[in-house]
């Protein structure tokens, strides 16, 4: 590599541009231009918090990635996996067989029946293909034909701490990056005036006991901590301490930021320390982005068609509905990650309940997304992905009646689906034992996902990696994962 | 210019570290380029070894395998390396394409061919060999003797550098205060510095800091980082953990200079040190500072194997700069640590005696209860008593339940019970221990006429008082039915006129008479209900009062009953409830489970519920992962103390060793307590786990250490922490030493000497300046571990005081200052700028110590992410002193850290952290200028600089060097005062906003400076707070 490159990657990288994958300011770009010039470098060549050097890997077919997690771990039997061939064995012990000692929380290990409970909802058939998708899901299901569903993604965590945890990092230990870090790390971000990597935390509706998130899903773990996901509240300020104190309006911010920028400048040509330029650029980008965030989330100049597609909840803040909006609104910005992470899919009892008023909040807004996305023709360069950190089990979880079971979690299969850029529309991947136990076709691991997730993304999952603890780090694991071909376009 | 030849050259060699006429030197320049690109499939790891071939020994290097030798000492054209490192051939060419390694630099393949031709010699991993004390280099004539500076000086003058000049005395104050304190100066400190003009003033002015108790505070945050010490449990429900004795511990040990094997040992093992006292047994918390759960599901064998992994892999890099967990599935790829090693550290771990879970709860045992010596006289004496009151009453109830048990699963139907709460004496509880004894007096003896039991309550007088009820703090509700009944007995002699009976609840309810209604009051007598005539004297009568008689409906929680006469004397016993509930299954008096699932339920109690810790931390655990011996002991407890019908009959021994029992609650609630290590009568077996996996555990393993390490000398025959410690601080480990004063160094300087301080390993950097770390490292041992000294001697050093301004020739060589060559200049950590803002604004709360505090925090910042049944969902914020505490003291969550910490880069605490990131990004110009805390500072600041005496320029002179030291330039003094003019303007434009600029913050603004004048110079003050060189320490 040219040693200036590295020299001005070195600054670059480091000091320059590192902020939350903003872009700098007119004013820092002043500073900065003669003396990226000295050093051979023209404004066209000024990548605002650049990828890093050889990113892409390859092209890539999609430029950015909607995260939807549904978590506590939806039912897969429930949902993309029908087994009609269950209903005979209503009540019905697990064989023994099927089970095969795996291991089952200490929530159900301790349970003297594993009495098999068939979804209680009608499957019907979709798309070309004729996909089975449950009717939980009417809205999704007229979009089979632009999914990619895979039935057979499996993880090594069985609760919701360490699952969610190797789901959103790639291991169960806590203090890794989180994929959309690795990303906004690898191939830095095309906004100027946005964070690289956007988390939404909506509302839900099922009545269980919600598990709870950590920030460590969208953390930077070793990665620099500009690379941590930005959440977007839907309350108070939507990005942290954006709005002005009170009695503070923007001329007088303007005023102080002048004399800050004079000041400080003093201060470079007193100290010679180029930090101190990338210190007056990120206080223009925060007066920036006091504009660029409120105008994000202003739905006024939405149209009435628009709004229909993502159901009645999408005036309301803080929705599902809304955050899927956001987030288009956010991909059409260039924001490089967005994730949604909807909770409340935990039902370890009254299932059949509570799964309905999790799709009701999700089901429309899902369909919304993609049909949105596909009329303003961002499908086709935006990646969505819609997954939970495990699967349930077949057996009921406490009592099952004719109209009521509950689900344990079962890491050994669940059902993902995969959308856009770089995706084969209407295919289902993968193919699980009639109980939905065991997987018995194309196994797909979690490293899996996340290597055919970067593929999608123009990154050789091998090759995107970073040195820590004596480690080249990746998102995706030690163990060679593979990259499912079978899916893509 | 400099032509792109000659910049590659310099860079090369820059990168690099070694010019053309130094010997290239295993350790320094080969051992990171084979180790990066080659160890890993031709080093130790026999399973990933490719055709045979070690690289990491010169044996391997240089045997002959298929005709060829790798490495042919001085002889390039034989050696195969050489050969395979430069060629072209993609089946030939090393590092292969599928090992996704870039090829090897031309300035590696330089070295590598100098390295051969010199002669191929190998050394041992530097880290791992003996810290020898190098000669100090000389001095040459008239220079600083100062021991750091000569092997400094030395490194630059072999490359032609030499020493940036020293500091500015105002900005060498600034950066030392902050550096040891934590704090700006304050302007006086300034001016009685810049005042002395004496020799040894900056010597004196480190004496002064490092005697402040700041100093303390300062440095236990680096320890904190690398120890993850936190406020919260850290998993899952992610609920509040009582550490914080520990933290303070930490503080005072560095204030009081603890040595640094002493500090070593009192964590690691302070309750094996023969007569630990009370703040050993604090300091061994370091133990129990590993993330933990109670989720519901897991599975404990899997929750242990991570605990006894996250203590391994934590106390490897804070005291040996290892990264050990690479060794939890195989041998070391790069390091000499073998797997079986790794879990013979982890065997060390075996013995601790607290329990996998957390059971949700803020003190998990083993806990030490932070007493004074009179505490502790009286709890040992409750430690020696309790047992046998509780043996002797556990034997009374196996007797009573052996025809009658208790049911293990209570039908839904409607049951009736009888239960006795007072037979023998009032029911203490802990949270009542130190209120006044009660009107009337339990006698016992002849002539005591009693209903049953041994005593009865003799009254008085005109008495009124309550009896009240306990049950493990699950209120008692009123059933189908609930009736209240009281034994009688008026002394024949002088009967009381009236007596009366009243249910004790929230809201009103309605009084019982028997006798004279106004024998108590007109207003009583209008009010309650009258029951009759008085019951005869001489005999006891059953008085009852029925619950919804009285206005409590079914469903009503009460807690117990009021009983009350009017005068003359009478004796009172046997006291209870009849009660029909709709559903045993359901009552709590009746069904063990519906009394745990009654105060699980309620989050608020399980924080500080007054049971015995043990049962409070065994009702947190879920029940599918309570073992047999778990279950027991609750059944044991709700049998002896909660269970309905056994009230009665179990009065006597019950009441005698809940006496004692509620007192050692009163003190495990009001006392100090922290987590503690305790040593299990017998460890827990440890076997290596086959590819880390906790469920495949092969061979056993005893205590070890690792063998490429001095050997270990245990004291008996299995080695315990103790051991493990004294190890660790041994003068012959090569690490310790090393790997701590780096990170002091780091502190001081910024960067470590060796820059990896959490890899020591071979994949870790070389040492900048090898001989200076051995030389502190030799030092620090031999000066007793002296911590203050080893910090004296780098911050009186010449390195230190230089001037931080970069030249831009020596940021073009230098850019990461790895030559020191000049001073660093470092944007100051989250805590320091909180601490600094509300230092200048005068609103700083010196308060050393004490539980964590919730300041300011933006809502919505642990509500939409925690889940819904932790006591840490939503944020309570504190008011008052608390907001203004130092960062230290803030209330740390793991799983949504305090967003003005995290902002600038503060670790979440979950992991160990030996290094921060420095990031600059606009997320924290939002927060300096938003930030309620920084804003409110920033109005303080500008109150403090509006009532001091002075002309505007004098005040914004003095402003200015309040936050960087220095006086403003002529310019910097122009550009204040047109900022200060402009927000004037503005402000006296919009007088409404000038007073809501002012309202911001709970501490109160001044009312006596006019609003408009003030809102702008909280505007200059908030600029101020801002500017770069404020936030940075030069």
């Amino acid at each position: 590599m040219n040693p200036c490159h590295d020299y001005l990657n070195h600054l670059t990288r480091r000091q320059f541009f590192a902020g939350a994958g903003l872009a700098m300011g007119g004013l820092a770009l002043n500073f900065l231009a003669p003396r990226l010039r000295g050093a051979g470098v023209t404004s066209a060549d000024l990548r605002l918090h650049p990828a890093l050097p050889g990113f892409p890997h390859f092209a890539p077919k999609a430029k950015r990635i909607i995260y939807l997690h549904m978590n506590g771990g939806p039912s897969q039997l429930d949902t993309f996996d029908y087994k009609p061939g269950l209903k005979k064995f209503f009540d019905v012990e697990l064989p023994e067989s099927v089970r095969a000692g795996q291991r089952i929380t200490t929530m159900t290990s301790g349970q003297t029946r594993f009495p098999i409970a068939p979804s209680l909802f009608k499957f019907a058939q979709y798309g070309q293909n004729g996909t089975w998708v449950s009717e939980l899901l009417p809205h999704t299901a007229k979009m089979v034909d632009d999914l990619a569903i895979v039935r057979s993604v499996h993880t090594n965590a069985i609760n919701h701490d360490p699952a969610c945890t190797f789901l959103m990092t790639g291991s169960e230990i806590p203090g890794k990056a989180s994929l959309g870090s690795w990303l906004s790390y690898g191939l830095g971000s095309e906004n100027n005036n946005l964070p690289a990597f956007v988390v939404l935390t909506p509302k839900w509706s099922s009545k269980a006991v919600a598990q709870a998130l950590f920030t460590r899903m969208w953390s930077s773990g070793f990665l620099p901590s500009s690379h941590n996901g930005v959440a977007l509240r839907s309350q108070g300020d939507p990005v942290l301490f954006l709005e002005n104190p009170e009695g503070v309006d923007r001329s007088a911010r303007r005023a102080m930021l002048d004399s800050l920028a004079k000041l400080n400048q003093l201060g470079y040509e007193r100290q010679g320390d180029p930090e101190t330029l990338t210190r007056i650029a990120q206080y223009e980008m925060a007066f920036r982005m006091q504009t660029s965030v409120p105008d994000l989330t202003d739905f006024r100049n939405e149209s009435p068609a628009t709004l229909d597609l993502y159901g009645p909840e999408v005036n309301q803040p803080g929705t599902f509905a809304a955050s899927c909006l956001l987030a288009r609104r956010l991909a059409e910005r260039n924001v490089r990650v967005v994730q949604i992470l909807h909770r409340g899919w935990d039902q370890h009892g009254n299932l059949p309940g509570d799964h309905r008023l999790q799709c009701k909040d999700t089901d429309q807004a899902c369909a919304g997304l993609l049909t949105d996305l596909k009329q303003r023709g961002l499908l086709e360069d935006t990646l969505v992905v819609w997954a939970g950190e495990f699967g349930r089990t077949v057996y009921s979880q406490g009592t099952l009646t004719d109209t009521d079971y509950g689900r344990d979690h079962h890491p050994r299969c669940f059902s993902v689906w995969l959308a856009g850029g770089g995706v084969k529309g209407g295919v289902v991947y993968g193919e699980t034992d009639e109980f939905s136990y065991n997987i018995v076709r194309d196994p797909v691991s979690l490293f899996d996902l996340n290597a055919t997730i970067l593929h999608c993304l123009g990154v050789d999952h091998s090759r995107l990696k970073f040195k820590f603890q004596g480690l080249d780090q990746r998102l995706s694991g030690v163990e060679p994962a593979e990259v499912v071909k079978a899916i893509l376009a | 210019m400099m032509s792109t030849r000659r910049f590659l050259f310099l860079w090369s060699l820059l990168s690099s570290g070694v010019f053309a006429d130094e010997k290239v030197t295993f350790n320094e320049h080969i051992r990171p380029i084979l180790a990066e690109n080659c160890f890993y499939c031709h080093g130790k790891d026999p399973n990933h070894r490719k055709a045979q071939r070690r690289l990491d020994m010169p044996e391997g290097a240089t045997a002959e395998t298929k005709g060829v030798r790798a490495i042919v000492p001085g002889d390039l054209e034989n050696s195969e390396l050489w050969r395979r490192i430069n060629s072209d051939d993609p089946d030939e060419v090393m590092p292969p394409a599928e090992s996704h390694k870039d090829p090897l630099k031309p300035e590696q393949r330089a070295l590598i061919k100098r390295w051969i031709e010199q002669g191929a010699a190998y050394q041992n991993h530097w880290a791992y060999e003996p810290v020898a004390r190098p000669a100090e280099p000389p001095v040459p004539a008239g220079a600083n003797p100062h021991p750091v500076d000569r092997f400094i000086a030395a490194t630059l003058a072999a490359r032609g550098l030499g020493f940036s000049p020293e500091a500015p005395r105002e900005v060498l104050l600034r950066r030392l205060t902050l550096d040891l304190t934590g704090l700006p100066p304050t302007l006086e400190e300034l001016e009685a510095f810049l005042a002395d003009r004496s020799p040894d003033a900056y010597d004196r002015a480190v004496t002064r800091l490092l005697a402040s108790p700041r100093y303390g505070e300062n440095f236990a945050r680096g320890w904190l980082d690398a120890v993850r010490y936190g406020d919260t449990h850290g998993l899952h429900l992610d609920n509040v953990r009582a550490i914080w004795p520990y933290r303070d511990w930490v503080v005072q040990a560095f204030n009081e200079n603890k040595r640094f094997d002493q500090f070593t040992i009192d964590q690691l093992a302070g309750d094996l040190v023969p007569g630990a006292r009370i703040d050993q047994l604090v300091a061994s918390g370091y133990n129990r500072l590993h993330l933990s759960t109670s989720e519901g599901g897991a599975i404990e064998a899997e929750a242990e194997a991570r605990n006894t992994a996250d203590r391994i892999d934590t106390t490897a890099a804070v005291w040996l700069g290892l990264t050990a967990g690479c060794a939890a599935c195989h041998d070391h790829k790069f390091d000499p640590l073998t797997q079986r090693e790794y879990y013979s550290m982890g065997a060390f771990f075996k013995g601790l005696a607290d329990h996998v879970w957390d059971g949700n709860i803020p003190r998990p045992g083993p806990l030490v209860l932070i007493t004074n010596a009179l505490q502790q006289k009286r709890l040992d004496v409750i430690t020696a008593a309790l047992p046998e009151r509780l043996a002797a009453l556990a034997a009374k109830a196996e007797r009573l339940t052996a025809k009658n048990p208790v049911p293990e699963k209570p039908e839904k139907k409607p049951i009736t019970y009888e239960v006795v709460w007072a037979e023998d004496g009032d029911v203490p509880t802990a949270t009542n221990i130190l209120q006044p004894a009660l009107a009337g007096e339990w006698r016992t003896g002849a002539g005591v006429p009693l209903v049953d039991g041994t005593r009865a309550l003799r009254l008085e007088g005109k008495v009124e008082r309550p009896v009240n009820f306990a049950t493990g703090e699950v209120p008692l509700k009123v059933g189908l039915l609930t009736r209240v009944f009281v034994n009688y007995n008026p002394d024949s002699a002088n009967p009381p006129k009236a007596v009366s009976l009243e249910f004790i609840a929230d809201g009103k309810t309605k009084r019982l008479i028997w006798g004279d209604p106004k024998a108590f009051s007109p207003e009583a007598a209008d009010s309650a209900m009258v029951a009759g005539a008085l019951p005869p004297a001489g005999v006891y009568t059953r008085l009852e009062i029925e619950a919804t008689d009285c206005g409590l409906a079914s469903g009503r929680a009460y807690t117990g009953v009021r009983i009350a006469q009017s005068g003359g004397a009478a004796w009172w016993d046997h006291i209870g409830t009849v009660a029909t509930s709709a559903s045993a299954a359901d009552d709590p008096l009746i069904s063990a489970e519906a009394w745990a699932k009654g105060i699980r339920n309620d989050v608020r109690a399980v924080q500080n519920l007054p049971l015995p810790n043990e049962i409070a931390y065994l009702l947190g655990v879920s029940i599918t992962q309570q073992d047999d011996e778990d279950k027991k002991r609750l059944a044991t407890f709700y049998r002896d103390f909660i269970y309905g019908p056994l009230r009665g009959p179990l009065e006597p021994e019950a009441h005698a060793a809940r006496q004692l029992q509620a007192e050692q609650i009163h003190y495990e609630l009001t006392l100090t307590a922290s987590l503690v290590a305790r040593e299990r009568a017998v460890p827990k077996p440890a076997h290596i786990l086959i590819r880390g996996q906790y469920d495949k555990p092969g061979e056993l393993v005893e205590p070890a250490t690792p063998a490429f390490l001095p050997p270990l000398k245990p004291r008996g025959l299995r080695a315990d922490r103790l051991d493990l410690a004294r190890w660790l601080v041994d003068p012959r480990n090569p690490l310790t030493a090393r790997v701590a004063l780096n990170r002091f160094w780091q502190q001081i300087f910024g960067a470590g000497l060796v820059r990896t301080p959490g890899d020591f390993g071979a994949q870790g950097d070389p040492p900048t300046h090898a001989e200076l770390l051995d030389w502190l490292a030799s030092e620090f041992v031999s000066s007793g571990w002296d911590v203050k000294r080893l910090v004296r001697l780098m911050v009186t050093s010449r390195t230190y005081r230089q001037d931080s301004r970069v030249p831009p020739a020596l940021l073009e060589v230098d850019p990461a200052n790895k030559l020191l060559a000049r001073g660093p200049r470092l944007r100051l950590d989250a805590e320091v700028l909180r601490d600094q803002a509300l230092a200048v604004s005068g609103l700083l709360q010196p308060t050393i110590g004490g539980p964590p505090v919730r300041p300011y925090q933006p809502g919505n910042v642990w509500e939409p992410v925690a889940y819904a049944g932790s006591n840490t969902r939503l944020y309570v914020q504190d008011h008052g002193a608390a907001l203004y505490r130092r960062s230290l003291y803030t209330f740390w969550k793991r799983t949504a850290p305090p967003p003005s910490m995290s902002t600038f880069d503060a670790p979440s605490r979950e992991t160990i952290c030996v290094l921060r990131t420095r990031t600059d990004t606009p997320l924290q110009a939002l927060a300096l200028m938003n930030d309620v805390q920084q804003f409110e500072a920033a109005r303080g600041f500008a109150e403090r600089i509006l009532t001091s005496a002075g002309t505007e320029d004098k005040r914004l002179t003095r402003a200015f060097r309040s936050v960087t030291g220095r006086m403003p330039t002529g310019q910097e003094q122009t550009l204040l005062n047109e900022a200060l003019a402009s927000q004037r303007a503005h402000f006296a434009a919009h007088p409404e906003a000038a007073k809501k600029v002012l309202a911001n913050g709970e501490s109160k603004a001044a009312d006596t400076l006019p609003p408009v004048e003030f809102a702008a110079w909280t505007m200059v003050a908030s600029l101020l707070l801002n500017l770069d060189e404020t936030v940075t320490r030069n």
